[in-house]
């Protein structure tokens, strides 16, 4: 996903259904005067979209026949993106809206898949829009409301004048734990900064270098193995560069359905750039980033969110890597 | 790329080039001229002798166009499916509202079209259309020689209906994965498909056996009949690749004759010059070679690179002209001949 200029951005709207994706959505579109979206709608909109252009699109999930299990695509994007790119008039940006149940994997791995969606367009960043009362329960109940905290850039913590002060605390820590990258942002009616929800770019690799997770304390206690949890390791000892490789890709390969998101800054010995990486299942994109600025410490850090990460050795792993 | 050291083509010095500032999403023979369809909605009628004639059609990008028998039919992001006299009468045959009209076809008197996961068929005077169902969104629709045949790509393979004492009845043709663009070959022995994945899919239709050509760098975005035998012309590589057709087997197991090697991208529209054995490609960069369909071809230059991709290479009925259009909507029309 190189950044070109003349790609189109893509943000994608998850959220349960009743969390405030439609009013957000319409917010956006009211608010950007002059400004010309594009917005993929699934057929169970909850409301009228205020836009003269609204794509209808079934959220038709593909498999890819790359020997990848866990590779699927939104086969519906490939086919509206592709079409959208054949108009005349240029488009500021493209919001997808998902329904409420939507895994955001396959959104998010069409544009590392499909070749001619990342020559025209780019995936700036998953928002997903949270509700403060009800989104305790879902975790609990739906495996999609953890994935789409987990696969979030932004979550939009909206009705928050609906809970009370330990409430709230209560359901930040409980974001925090799935996913510590994630920018939480309070509102009301999904009273948000537009700026901080469009044009983040979220997904270049150069935004892994300025985003630092939320770290929280990593033994904390949860109930059921099913649930998403994060990891973070840091090295101040520079890493092997064909130990880390090896160690990787077979956890990748191995794992890949259980690691949601990954992403890393990291050091190798006798290689004067930064390398930075990030992922989404067994998909990856990497990259080096140029040297170390001379004031930064040199060191590798990396974090995975996932399930069932206990059982994957990471840590082992990650030290195995450091360069003798 | 406007170079003024590259030496022009013969068909670039003798043509005409029109900056139409929309992306050709397609183009189609009728009557004697060539209808182009554009990422603005217009239509443009190309003739030998005659200015080309634009048409507003559409509000968004024309998805498809295809030639009926009294004028071409077009499906557009505006939801609607219309008819187009090469007179500029515009007639709305149905209109889908938000979803898109993503393929169409005809044959004689009968239309059809594809939106979302249905195929609409109109025949005769019916003002109500016939509703085939499927079970994803539609990649693709082509008819037979015959008009008997309809083959419907989506994900999971191709769906073939057959016109039985007035019923569609239907026959599935498997293959895991996402099936865009289906073909009959000419004999209509065969079913062809693009798929997700860089490769094409066949099917003998006869006992469904079926195959893959693969091996391209980058998706098959386009490809053609040409020659006698035939072969099967694809896009998708740095050259355009033929596969042979002749025999019992068709291509299983033989090697495809890579022609039009001189482009340094990979190619993106193929066309073959009827009655002739040769190959228009088409490539990414906007470069256009005609290449004989041989073991060593000779490659004639038609169009210098123009930065954009080229999207659609067409001939007009007499064989006079050659019409090429890329994705930002720069056409070239020329005589092919030497006047």
């Amino acid at each position: 996903m190189e950044t070109n200029t003349s790609q189109v951005p893509v943000t994608v709207l998850t959220g349960f259904l009743g969390a405030g994706k439609t009013t957000l959505l319409n917010r956006i579109l009211t608010e950007q005067h002059g400004r010309r979206y594009a917005v993929i709608v699934n057929e169970f909109g909850e409301q009228g979209i205020d836009n003269d252009l609204v794509v209808d699109a079934d959220e038709e999930v593909f498999e890819m026949n790359n020997g990848c299990i866990c590779c699927t695509v939104r086969g519906d994007l490939i086919r509206i993106l592709g079409g959208l790119m054949k108009r005349a008039d240029q488009l500021d940006a493209i919001i997808v809206e998902t329904t409420g149940l939507a895994d955001p994997a396959p959104v998010a791995q069409t544009f590392f898949v499909d070749q001619d969606v990342a020559d025209r367009t780019k995936l700036d960043a998953i928002v997903t829009v949270a509700d403060a009362v009800h989104l305790s329960t879902q975790l609990g109940e739906h495996h999609e409301a953890e994935e789409q905290i987990a696969f979030a850039d932004v979550v939009l913590l909206n009705k928050i004048d609906l809970v009370d002060k330990s409430q709230l605390t209560g359901v930040k820590d409980r974001i925090r734990k799935i996913n510590p990258y994630t920018k939480i942002i309070e509102t009301n009616r999904c009273a948000a900064p537009i700026e901080e929800i469009l044009g983040l770019n979220a997904f270049s690799l150069d935004r892994v270098l300025e985003v630092e997770p939320d770290f929280l304390d990593s033994d904390h206690d949860h109930e059921h193995d099913d649930d998403v949890t994060s990891v973070s390791f840091v090295s101040d000892t520079p890493l092997d560069l064909e130990k880390f490789e090896k160690w990787f890709g077979n956890l990748l390969q191995t794992h890949g359905q259980n690691i949601l998101r990954s992403k890393g800054i990291l050091d190798f010995k006798n290689e004067k750039d930064r390398y930075v990486f990030q992922g989404v299942h067994m998909l990856m994109d990497a990259s080096p980033m140029g040297p170390w600025p001379e004031k930064s410490i040199r060191n590798s850090r990396v974090v995975f969110i996932g399930r069932k990460l206990e059982t994957m050795n990471l840590k082992e792993g990650f030290e195995s890597c450091k360069s003798d | 790329m406007n170079n003024e050291f590259v030496k022009k083509s013969r068909f670039e010095e003798n043509g005409k080039v029109f900056e139409t500032g929309a992306p050709v999403t397609g183009a189609v023979s009728i009557e004697n001229a060539i209808a182009v369809g554009f990422g603005d909605g217009s239509i443009r009628f190309f003739w030998p002798d005659n200015d080309p004639l634009e048409v507003q059609a559409h509000s968004g990008a024309i998805l498809s166009i295809a030639s009926s028998n009294d004028g071409v039919i077009t499906g557009g992001q505006d939801g609607r499916f219309l008819k187009i006299s090469t007179n500029a009468e515009v007639e709305e045959v149905y209109n889908f509202g938000t979803r898109w009209v993503d393929n169409v076809a005809a044959y004689e008197s009968m239309v059809l079209c594809s939106s979302g996961k249905n195929v609409y068929i109109w025949s005769g005077e019916n003002d109500k259309p016939k509703i085939l169902e499927h079970q994803s969104t539609i990649g693709g629709i082509a008819i037979d020689q015959n008009g008997r045949r309809i083959a419907v790509s989506c994900y999971g393979g191709v769906t073939l209906w057959r016109l039985e004492k007035n019923k569609w009845k239907s026959s599935k043709f498997a293959w895991k994965g996402s099936h865009g663009k289906v073909g009959f070959s000419p004999d209509g022995k065969y079913l062809v498909t693009t798929m997700q994945e860089n490769e094409l899919h066949a099917w003998r239709i006869r006992d469904k056996a079926s195959f893959a050509m693969s091996g391209y760098p980058s998706k098959v975005k386009s490809f053609t009949w040409a020659g006698d035998n035939p072969y099967l012309v694809t896009a998708g590589a740095k050259e355009a690749i033929c596969w042979p057709f002749d025999g019992k087997e068709g291509p299983k197991g033989r090697k495809p004759l890579c022609i039009a090697s001189g482009g340094q991208q990979n190619a993106t529209f193929v066309e073959s010059l009827p009655g002739e054995k040769a190959v228009f490609a088409g490539f990414r960069n906007g470069m256009v070679l005609l290449s004989e369909l041989s073991e060593h071809p000779n490659d004639v230059l038609i169009q210098n690179p123009t930065g954009s991709e080229v999207s659609n290479i067409s001939i007009s009925p007499d064989r006079s002209h050659i019409l090429v259009g890329d994705s930002k909507g720069q056409i070239l029309w020329s005589p092919l001949w030497e006047q």
